[in-house]
């Protein structure tokens, strides 16, 4: 190669610079368009921080680099259930934090995530009697319920059109804070989201009922029958179950609607 | 043009007998096929322990990242190092000299190399995803399995059971098809529930309380839970969007090669071939990174660190956007369309790195 005469090097120089040339820019306009249109399917991919670097050390740098960042967030979750059975509560959260930045768009990590903080951490530290007395422990549980609430808000800040994280966050605000009016909320919002089970559509009512606003959880039921088209109402798959339709006429009785504005009037 | 293809294609072909004769590459083969399979087992450290559904979601998520990830990396393996190896053998060899000799342009030389090369990692990942197929396949058997033995546990025929629901839902399912009065529908959905009822089935329910739920109630709820995660576990196994993942990975395979063929026609070794290659796979992972910051360059970027970033953009391909792979192995949708455009970036991507690849080679003293 060193033997090639000088103008053919610079003749095989200047054709491999007009490939180049004219294919430079179009393979940027091109790039450009795939990550918009990956913007738009909520899908940021791995970037590798500093931050994120110094927390899964070189090997698994080297993982992500070559494109295996799923793999990676896989092996870290072995070690989250690996936590989990030690209960290094600590250890898990960093964890489970390590996963979701890996692979914020796979659910499971979020929803089992914030499970093992608000649910498993939580429980477990009422029992820790290493610490000094009731007051502290039931502090104590309230820090992972909190930890375990952020992961849900961050999973739903990722993937906003999860159904599971929605109905998930309600669940936590019911099951774990005994805030009906927020499960209500999210259990509406879980609701919203496509492919969630029909189930659901009644949460909202019961959580307004169990925070004792009566007119709210009226009013849910209501919107439940209210949206149906008259040819909805007919099938049976939308008819109220014989429970539900009780507490309607209890609500009904309770908050005195007359009788035309009822909305199973007989 | 018929007799250029045609000796294009006997380059090929020899090439491909040459790669598969390699010990090397098989041992890769096998070694990937292995890890493949051995999947399933080391997705059983995801979740020991729980008896829910969500059990098997991070399983099968796992089976499916170790076997496209055994894909993409053995498959990267392979295409490396059997085209790091091409040129540099031939000339080692001195057979490149023969074949010269004979009327066969450079540029088909080239091209025959690289479609040896192509047919190789065909092959290979033909085996790997059929390995991988196997392996998602073993794991639903092993899923469902887990779930008769969670649902099935307390009822003596649990078979038995989930076949009497199954009979029940559909006929119930016949009745809300004829439509008609919503009321007389549900008043004989009622009677066929009461039928079934009547009829009994033993599922093994302690009996010693009045408000117990009954029998029958506890049947058809336990079918519904084992019939929605069954098809929960079949959904996820069965994804036909793992299609569109491994056609990815193999664009990004191909991509990939045609860099270590670009790289061969100019190197002296096969080492350097290899390793410039891993590091343009490393950095073109970066490379949408480079590409923002020279893109929206702040005031903290000088203009030598822009002119550098800008070039690499320019050069190196955007490997990362590939990694949307792990959106369909995370359960989500990737449109078709995306995935062909992807798929046509790496087509023309690899169209130029070919071009460019057969000029240097032309003009290559041999």
């Amino acid at each position: 190669m060193t033997g090639l005469p000088l103008h053919l090097r610079l003749r095989r120089a200047l054709l491999v610079a007009l490939i180049l040339g004219l294919w430079a820019p179009a393979k940027i306009v091109w790039e450009l368009q795939i990550a918009g249109r990956q913007n738009q399917l909520r899908y940021q991919g791995v970037t590798l921080t500093r931050h994120l670097r110094d927390q899964l050390g070189q090997g698994l740098s080297i993982g992500v680099l070559s494109g295996m960042g799923n793999v990676v967030a896989d092996f870290v979750w072995l070690e989250v259930t690996v936590a989990w059975e030690n209960e290094e509560w600590f250890r898990m959260g960093g964890l489970i934090n390590l996963c979701t930045a890996l692979q914020p768009r796979f659910i499971t990590f979020w929803d089992m995530g914030a499970w093992q903080l608000a649910w498993n951490a939580s429980v477990a530290a009422t029992k820790d009697l290493s610490l000094p007395n009731p007051l502290r422990r039931e502090k104590a549980s309230r820090f992972w319920i909190d930890q375990g609430l952020a992961i849900f808000k961050r999973g739903i800040e990722n993937n906003p059109e999860s159904w599971r994280l929605w109905a998930d966050t309600g669940w936590l605000y019911e099951q774990r804070l005994g805030d009906y009016r927020m499960a209500a909320y999210y259990y509406g919002e879980a609701v919203k989201r496509p492919n969630c089970p029909t189930f659901y559509e009644r949460f909202p009512a019961i959580m307004y009922g169990l925070a004792g606003d009566d007119r709210e959880a009226y009013a849910a039921w209501q919107a439940l029958w209210t949206r149906l088209t008259p040819e909805q109402r007919s099938q049976i798959q939308h008819q109220p179950t014989p429970a539900d339709l009780a507490k309607i006429r209890d609500l009904e009785t309770k908050l005195s609607i007359p009788k035309e504005k009822r909305v199973f009037p007989n | 043009m018929i007799t250029s293809l045609h000796r294009i294609i006997v380059i090929g072909r020899n090439t491909l007998t040459e790669a598969v004769r390699q010990k090397v590459l098989n041992v890769l083969l096998v070694f990937a096929l292995v890890l493949v399979a051995s999947s399933v087992l080391v997705s059983q450290l995801a979740t020991p322990g729980l008896d829910n559904a969500g059990l098997f979601d991070p399983q099968i998520k796992f089976v499916k990242d170790f076997g496209c990830g055994a894909i993409g990396l053995f498959g990267f393996a392979i295409a490396l190092l059997s085209t790091a190896q091409l040129i540099p053998d031939e000339l080692g060899k001195r057979t490149i000299y023969t074949i010269l000799a004979k009327p066969v342009r450079r540029s088909e030389f080239l091209l025959g190399k690289f479609l040896g090369v192509v047919l190789l990692v065909v092959l290979a990942v033909t085996l790997m995803s059929s390995a991988f197929g196997l392996s998602l396949y073993w794991q639903e058997v092993r899923g469902i399995a887990y779930a008769d033995s969670i649902y099935g546990a307390g009822f003596p025929n649990f078979p038995e059971v989930v076949d009497r629901v199954h009979r029940y839902e559909s006929e119930a399912a016949q009745i809300q098809a004829r439509g008609g009065n919503a009321a007389a529908q549900m008043q004989e959905i009622r009677a066929l529930d009461e039928k079934y009822r009547q009829e009994g089935v033993d599922s093994g329910a302690a009996k010693n309380s009045v408000e117990e739920e009954s029998d029958w109630e506890r049947c058809k709820g336990t079918v519904e839970a084992y019939d929605r995660d069954v098809r929960q576990i079949q959904d996820q196994v069965r994804d036909p969007q793992l299609i569109e993942a491994i056609l990815l990975i193999f664009a990004k395979l191909i991509m990939t090669t045609g860099i270590a063929l670009l790289i061969s026609t100019f190197a002296t070794s096969s080492i350097f071939t290899i390793v410039t290659t891993f590091m343009i796979y490393l950095i073109g992972h970066l490379e949408s990174v480079a590409r923002d910051v020279w893109l929206q360059r702040g005031a903290e970027v000088t203009i030598w660190q822009s002119g550098l970033l800008g070039l690499l953009s320019l050069l190196i391909p955007d490997m990362n956007s590939f990694t949307i792979v792990d959106e369909i192995l995370a359960g989500n949708h990737v449109p078709w369309a995306h995935a062909v455009d992807l798929i046509g970036y790496a087509s023309v991507y690899l169209v130029v790195l070919l071009a460019v690849s057969i000029v240097i080679f032309d003009y290559r003293e041999i």
